[in-house]
């Protein structure tokens, strides 16, 4: 915006009008012409799957993201968002679910952080930044001393704060993004009944989640969305569980493998005994059979991550032991894992997959130097040899195995990082959301190659939020929730809403 | 005009101008007596700095390693008086140097205390408490015609720490360049979560780079005991500095993955031979501390410009 240009908000509006609004990123359709109104006063709730595009319209909305087509408005009146700035100034705010506030200062300092009331020379009027916060307090119904320490406050305190924050100036659209992930029931109750001051104050609310059970509680509207495309949309009066379930999970799955018949007969590569981790885990028992694909299914901070990585070695674990081997683990790490033939593959390809300083060929050799060692030296032409096989396996697309790693495209990395564990002598490998971020066509490939490395005798925990994935391969799901497992399910005898269920509980 | 982009032939291009141009400006640069002077002062240096290179390429640093040296020569000096055997002066230092950099290594990786602070910390440490040892300097009192050999004799007209430096220096090379032990190192520095994710046990192989750079360092500080005939308390005081300035110079990344023993050499003849002008040339000798000073911004600068863009 042009210095001492000022967009005039009308904050009194009717409806906020999302219109056809698309959003394409490489080889995913995020949104497809999703349209929605959001009714001044009214809390409207968005609820999908994960990667089912509400990240994706939360961004647009508050400016992270640009829109490829498709209008946003106040009633009649045409938002020009181009970014994060924009949106604040239209009153759009976001409360995010993790907690940004400086804990070392007090409420009022928080809320007025980036505008603190001075006198002349830039001195802050102590007096009137409490005053005003406690007017805006009285205004929402907050109950809360201006001057307490956010580091003394409980959890749900410390959202109203986040709140307030976002309120207390021209606010017209709060989105709320999951706002209950980490409250008790008691604070859940607390922080509906400032949703409901808020709404008494003409602001519309856009509140996301997961959780069906609560939109029952505050929700006036509720539109599903999936794979990007707008579902349905209801008032909550005639609106059922049931019936928001089916429109999450609905589409039919679209692939599916042929399976051994009989997997749990086959004799037991790993047990897990009754682990639990700081990171989450908690009481987690079961086995893995030889060639089996292990089915893990949670909603996002289920703890499916976290339990990969405490099998892994990666985190400690605090309790119980792994059985690989015939040998009990209560104390290992992931070397001892990599040792036992157990390999894993991240969901974060960047941030803990490629090694960025190093070429095709040393990514893919990482775990397996031992193997290609002629006495302590690496034999290069080997290690050259080996991965020059697996480029031409995969079809991966580069020059030669000495590219720089960071020079090849997404997919073809992915392609490194399973070669990287095919190069040795494997029997388990974990999978952590093997299919995200990879486009649809691909998708069915790398499917059907974890289920060509199953049916070799290769064991495979899959951890995915993928519906279709789970559904499609596994021959056994067990179902997460709050690092626990809540229901196991067998192959042929599966019910998708079950699992969602099971996943929501 | 490959040539020209590698970082060592970059390097190697700027040795040869200060060369060039030292000879010309004094002839006395191309004495044997200098050249060999510039040698032995560099080995020690290079030692340390095989250390500090594989420690920067894991993604960690030294600090207490002009301190740990300064002790080194108070300890061996001492030993050897004592006992009349160099053997057990190299026991004694080679003992204290493996403590040292074990107590580093596991205050990174157990306590998990950055390697900045931790060694700083050892750094202040290990200054104070080589006074508690011996409040005065050790002069060499038991004559010992080998134990001066070891930083002031030749071997075939080469100065004997240039040959030491020379006798560890492939062992470098081959470690870092072509064992998978050099591979864990790079992987380390460079992406901690996936070699751990990779099998490799990051900690293990921090705590032995610490002791690698500590073992170094009993090496060079037995050669400076040698050649200045004393064990002294502050005798390697901002050697650290020099050690890792002169590695950031030859092209090891600060922020880890990469690392060049080969580049180092460069580095630290580069700053050694700088060092030298200044001398030859009667500028004032404090600038033989400015010098280095904004050559290690500068190559912090270009390292952050050549990641950015390999990214």
């Amino acid at each position: 915006m042009a210095l001492g240009e000022k967009i005039v908000i009308n904050i009194n509006f009717k409806e906020l009008k999302i219109e056809s609004v698309s959003k394409s990123f490489p080889g995913v359709q995020a949104l497809d012409n999703v349209s929605m109104k959001i009714a001044s006063g009214k809390v409207h709730a968005l609820m999908g799957e994960n990667g089912a595009g509400k990240s994706t319209l939360i961004k647009i909305l508050a400016g992270a993201y640009s829109k490829d087509s498709g209008d946003i408005s106040f009633d009649e009146n045409k938002l020009n968002i181009r970014n994060p700035n924009d949106s604040l100034n239209y009153g759009i705010k976001v409360v995010y679910q993790e907690i940004s506030l400086i804990s070392e200062f007090s409420v009022a300092e928080n809320i007025f952080l980036d505008n603190f009331p001075t006198n002349n020379l830039g001195i802050i009027n102590w007096n009137k930044l409490y005053k005003d916060t406690e007017e805006l307090f009285n205004r929402i119904g907050f109950d809360l001393n201006p001057k307490s320490k956010i580091s003394d406050l409980s959890i749900s305190q410390q959202q109203m704060v986040e709140i307030a924050k976002a309120v207390f100036k021209n606010a017209s659209l709060v989105i709320m993004d999951e706002p209950t992930s980490s409250l008790t029931p008691n604070e859940i109750d607390k922080l509906f009944t400032v949703i409901k001051n808020l709404k008494q104050n003409n602001i519309a609310i856009l509140y996301v989640t997961h959780k069906i059970d609560e939109i029952f509680q505050i929700a006036d509207e509720v539109t599903v969305l999936r794979d990007g495309q707008h579902i349905s949309n209801k008032l909550i009066s005639e609106s059922s569980e049931e019936t928001i379930i089916k429109d999450m999970v609905g589409r039919t799955v679209n692939a599916t493998f042929e399976r051994p018949v009989d997997i749990s007969s086959a004799k037991t590569v790993m047990k897990v005994k009754q682990i639990s981790s700081k990171n989450k885990i908690n009481n987690v028992s079961f086995d893995l059979h030889e060639g089996e694909i292990l089915g893990f299914f949670g909603l996002m901070g289920a703890g499916r991550t976290e339990l990969a990585k405490a099998i892994f070695g990666y985190d400690k674990i605090t309790e119980g032991y792994v059985e690989i081997n015939n040998n009990n683990y209560k104390s290992f790490n992931t070397s001892t894992m990599v040792n036992n033939g157990v390999g894993y593959i991240t969901e974060d390809r960047k941030g803990e997959g490629i090694v960025k300083d190093m070429n095709l060929r040393e990514n893919m050799s990482l775990p397996s130097l031992k193997i290609f060692e002629d006495l302590f030296i690496i034999n290069k032409k080997r290690e050259k040899n080996a991965a020059d096989d697996y480029i031409k396996k995969f079809s991966v697309k580069t020059p030669s195995s000495e590219r720089l790693i960071t020079l090849l495209s997404g997919g073809n990395q992915q392609k490194v990082l399973v070669s990287r564990w095919l190069i040795r002598e494997l029997k388990i490998i974990i999978l952590d959301e093997p299919t995200r971020g990879v486009d649809i066509g691909a998708k069915t490939e790398v499917l059907s190659l974890i289920n060509d490395l199953a049916k070799e005798g290769l064991s495979v925990l899959l951890m995915t939020s993928e519906m279709n994935d789970l559904l499609s391969l596994s021959d056994r799901i067990l179902v997460m929730a709050d690092g626990k497992i809540s229901k196991e399910f067998y192959r042929g005898n599966v019910n998708q809403e079950e699992i969602f269920k099971a996943s929501v509980s | 005009m490959k040539f020209l982009q590698s970082n060592e032939s970059i390097l190697f291009f700027i040795l040869a101008l200060l060369c060039i141009f030292l000879s010309f400006y004094n002839p006395q640069f191309y004495s044997i007596q200098n050249i060999h002077s510039i040698l032995r002062s560099s080995s020690t240096v290079m030692i340390v700095a095989f250390g500090m290179t594989i420690l920067l390429t894991s993604g960690e640093v030294d600090l207490s390693v002009g301190a740990l040296m300064s002790f080194v020569t108070v300890i061996v000096m001492d030993v050897i008086n004592i006992s009349g055997s160099i053997a057990l002066g190299l026991i004694a230092v080679f003992g204290f140097c493996l403590l040292i950099g074990l107590i580093n290594g596991l205050v990174r990786t157990v306590l998990n205390v950055n390697s900045l602070i931790a060694t700083l910390a050892m750094m202040l440490i290990l200054q104070g408490s080589v006074y508690v040892y011996s409040m005065a300097a050790i002069y060499n009192t038991h004559l010992i015609p080998l134990f001066s050999f070891i930083g002031q004799g030749f071997f075939l007209n080469i100065p004997m720490p240039v040959v030491i430096m020379l006798i560890i220096l492939p062992f470098f090379v081959v470690l870092l360049n072509f064992t998978r032990y050099g591979r864990y190192f790079s992987a380390i520095g460079s992406n901690p979560d996936a070699a751990k994710l990779s099998g490799i046990n990051n900690n293990r192989y921090k705590v032995i780079g610490f002791v690698i750079t500590s073992l170094l360092v009993g090496v060079s500080g037995v050669i400076l005991a040698s050649l200045m005939d004393t064990g002294q308390q502050g005798s390697a005081k901002g050697f650290e500095l020099i050690v890792i300035a002169a590695v950031l110079l030859g092209g090891t990344s600060f922020m880890g993955g990469r690392g060049t023993i080969i580049g180092t050499i460069l580095g630290i003849l580069i700053l050694k031979i700088i060092d030298n002008g200044i001398i030859l040339m009667r500028i004032p000798q404090e600038f033989q501390l400015i010098v280095p000073g904004v050559i290690l911004i500068l190559a912090v600068y270009f390292d952050g410009i050549r990641r950015k863009n390999s990214d």
